[in-house]
């Protein structure tokens, strides 16, 4: 086995301490929790129950039994205590139950409050918190998705610069990198569509069941995350395709394509948008092409980045950020506040 | 019997050092730990890779000046090694787990510390009914500084960092995460007043004072200090700005903002908002990123800030290259 003796050490430890919990289990149950073979649970149990201090009074071997089907572990027994977390593990397990408290009705019993607490005394984490967003419809949304009814929503897309009326079956809810998102099931478009929660505008509850083609690709629960932040102003597609990443852009193959001329010193603003490539450097100018994410992402980006960005092509983008620019301006032009 | 499996060796090397009141040396504990090698050298170098192990896995194996021809003695403090008990209800317990289940840290740390707790393996983690929230901490791609930052706040020490291409010392009042980003807010000496930073753009590994080397006034308000959003970063004078938006951002704007800032309403769905801006720039991104779903009411100075900007991409865009 390629196991590293660190590993085994780390599992053999949470195994004596989860033991300790619950006082007996099942040979099967066990191993089977820590994804390990009936087999290989025994052996690594067997060699920790001969280690001990000499002169291996009884008190001092641990106190591990193994019988045919079951083992035990008696509480007392040193290396079952639970060790003391590390600085990243408490504040990571800290975090975890600040930010599943900071999503309302997520702790109706009190007990993770409870349990903050708690750990707060142990490792003094107070003065940290964690606010999530709170949209007003997102209640409406959980309750249609605990429910699993079907939503008529009203929905502003920021990439289109478009309202319109959908109506969809809610499949999973998650925040990413500030906002909240419901991946669904939309009736209108008859695909998989990931809208953001902040942006339905008005939302109705219908009668009625989810529609048999509503289903998550993978199973219900949401892949991993890479951890990536976006800039959290300029802000790409969010109704694009759904897929198992939180990541709330994810550029298709027919994606169209934007090259930007920057000067070095704004090239950060974009730093964290879709790009094909790595940015080059021209002529003392940084250069990048990013993925599109509908035409009005694409001016919020250059109105932001100013008159010193210039769009290098395709020709169909050259005008974007004038026509833009110009219509924002007429709002400023009436004088008639 | 030959004894090849070295996890047997850790182990027992774990219970002894545990379980001394005083260092041992390495001949004591080669005496009480079955399995290192007979020759000095081989022994020396077995016992410091187990050493490594057990460091490297967080057990603080302590390393003292003892009498005798070794002089260096080892062992394990039981209090620095164990967890204080912290009496978890079982319910508590399984709302850890879920929470853990449910926050995607960008590693699989929370489990870790799950596992030390005594909560078992995966199992109870799968298929958790909560909502799935994505914190970016640790990791690839992660933030690197925030685990040392939380252990400055949680003693009071000292921080030392690289930001803005600039070195900072900060007494560390406390972190916050909002909209997508953690902030560290606190005392920074230099410039001796209140400072909020993004963590992600500190360079670098922050530095840490001793414990208690770092601690706030008791008149520091975090809430008070904390710069929540980007207009709020500037220095000076604060300045208030009206913006109104359209029905069509209102919601997310207010949702963003809080129902506080909201000055008045009207029929179409419109509001205005008030903010309290240092930082005029980072405003105007702000309001260009609503694109003519809003516009800044008053004072006029910023209106003109918005305008002039607004006209030099005009003028950019015409000029052709």
């Amino acid at each position: 086995m390629p196991e590293s003796t660190a590993d085994r050490l780390r599992r053999l430890l949470a195994i004596l301490a989860w033991l300790a919990q619950v006082g007996e289990a099942t040979i099967d149950a066990t191993a089977e929790r820590f994804d390990l073979t009936p087999a290989t649970l025994v052996t690594e149990l067997e060699m920790a129950a001969c280690c001990g201090v000499p002169p291996y009074t009884p008190d001092q071997l641990m106190e591990i039994v193994v019988t045919d089907s079951t083992v035990s572990v008696r509480v007392g027994t040193s290396l079952a205590r639970p060790r003391r977390l590390s600085p990243s593990e408490g504040f990571a397990l800290a975090t975890a139950a600040r930010t599943l408290l900071a999503v309302p009705g997520s702790d109706e019993s009190g007990a993770l409050s409870r349990a903050l607490a708690k750990l707060d005394r142990a490792l003094g984490g107070q003065e940290v918190e964690v606010e999530l967003d709170a949209p007003a419809l997102l209640p409406l949304v959980r309750e249609a998705l605990t429910e699993r009814h079907p939503l008529r929503i009203t929905y502003y897309s920021a990439s289109t610069d478009r309202e319109t009326e959908r109506q969809i079956a809610p499949l999973r809810l998650f925040a990413s990198e500030g906002h909240w998102y419901v991946d669904a099931w939309c009736q209108t478009a008859g695909d998989l569509r990931r809208f953001r929660v902040d942006r339905i505008n008005a939302a109705e509850a219908l009668e009625g069941e989810l529609p048999p083609e509503a289903v998550l690709p993978g199973g219900s629960v949401g892949g991993p995350v890479d951890g990536a932040t976006g800039d959290q102003a300029v802000d790409p597609a969010v109704d694009g395709s759904v897929t198992g990443t939180f990541d709330p852009f994810v550029p298709g193959p027919d994606s169209r394509r934007v090259r930007l001329s920057l000067d070095p010193a704004t090239a950060w603003l974009v730093e964290s948008l879709p790009a094909t490539g790595p940015a080059t450097e021209v002529e003392g100018r940084t250069e990048v092409e990013l993925f599109v994410g509908g035409d009005a992402w694409l001016e919020r980006l250059l109105l932001r980045l100013g008159p010193d960005a210039r769009v290098v092509g395709p020709p169909e983008f050259r005008d974007l950020a004038a026509d833009a620019a110009g219509r924002v301006l007429r709002r400023y032009s009436g004088g008639d506040i | 019997m030959e004894r090849l499996d070295r996890l047997e060796r850790v182990t027992d090397l774990l219970l002894v050092l545990l379980d001394t009141p005083r260092p041992l040396s390495l001949r004591d504990i080669a005496y009480r730990v079955p399995g290192y090698p007979e020759s000095h050298v081989a022994r020396r170098q077995a016992f410091e890779r187990d050493k490594r192990l057990l460091r490297d896995e967080g057990v603080p194996v302590l390393t003292e000046r003892i009498d005798g021809e070794e002089q260096l003695g080892y062992r394990v403090d039981p209090d620095a090694y164990y967890l204080p008990d912290l009496g978890l209800e079982a319910e508590e317990q399984a709302a850890l787990n879920l929470a853990v289940a449910g926050v995607h840290l960008g590693e699989p740390i929370g489990r870790q510390a799950l596992l030390k707790l005594g909560a078992g393996g995966e199992s109870p983690l799968r298929d958790a009914p909560v909502p799935l929230v994505d914190l970016p901490t640790f990791g690839f791609g992660g933030l690197p500084a925030l685990p040392s930052l939380f252990d400055a706040v949680r003693q009071a020490a000292v921080v030392g960092f690289d930001y803005r291409d600039e070195p900072r010392r900060v007494d560390v009042a406390g972190l916050r995460f909002r909209h997508g980003y953690w902030y560290l807010v606190g005392f920074d000496r230099d410039r001796e007043e209140a400072r909020t930073f993004r963590v992600d753009r500190i360079d670098g590994l922050p530095t840490l004072g001793p414990a208690g080397s770092g601690r706030v006034s008791e008149q520091f308000d975090i809430d008070e200090a904390f710069s929540r959003d980007p207009w709020q970063f500037g220095t000076g004078e604060a300045v208030e700005v009206d913006v109104r938006v359209d029905g069509a951002e209102a919601g997310r704007v207010v949702a963003e903002l809080g129902e506080e800032s909201v000055v008045s309403r009207s029929d179409d769905g419109a509001v205005v908002v008030r903010l309290s801006v240092t930082d005029v720039g980072a405003l105007v991104l702000w309001v260009l990123d609503l694109l003519d779903h809003a516009e800044v009411v008053a004072p006029a100075e910023v209106r003109a800030a918005v305008v002039d900007r607004l006209e030099a991409s005009l003028a950019s865009a015409g000029s052709g290259d």
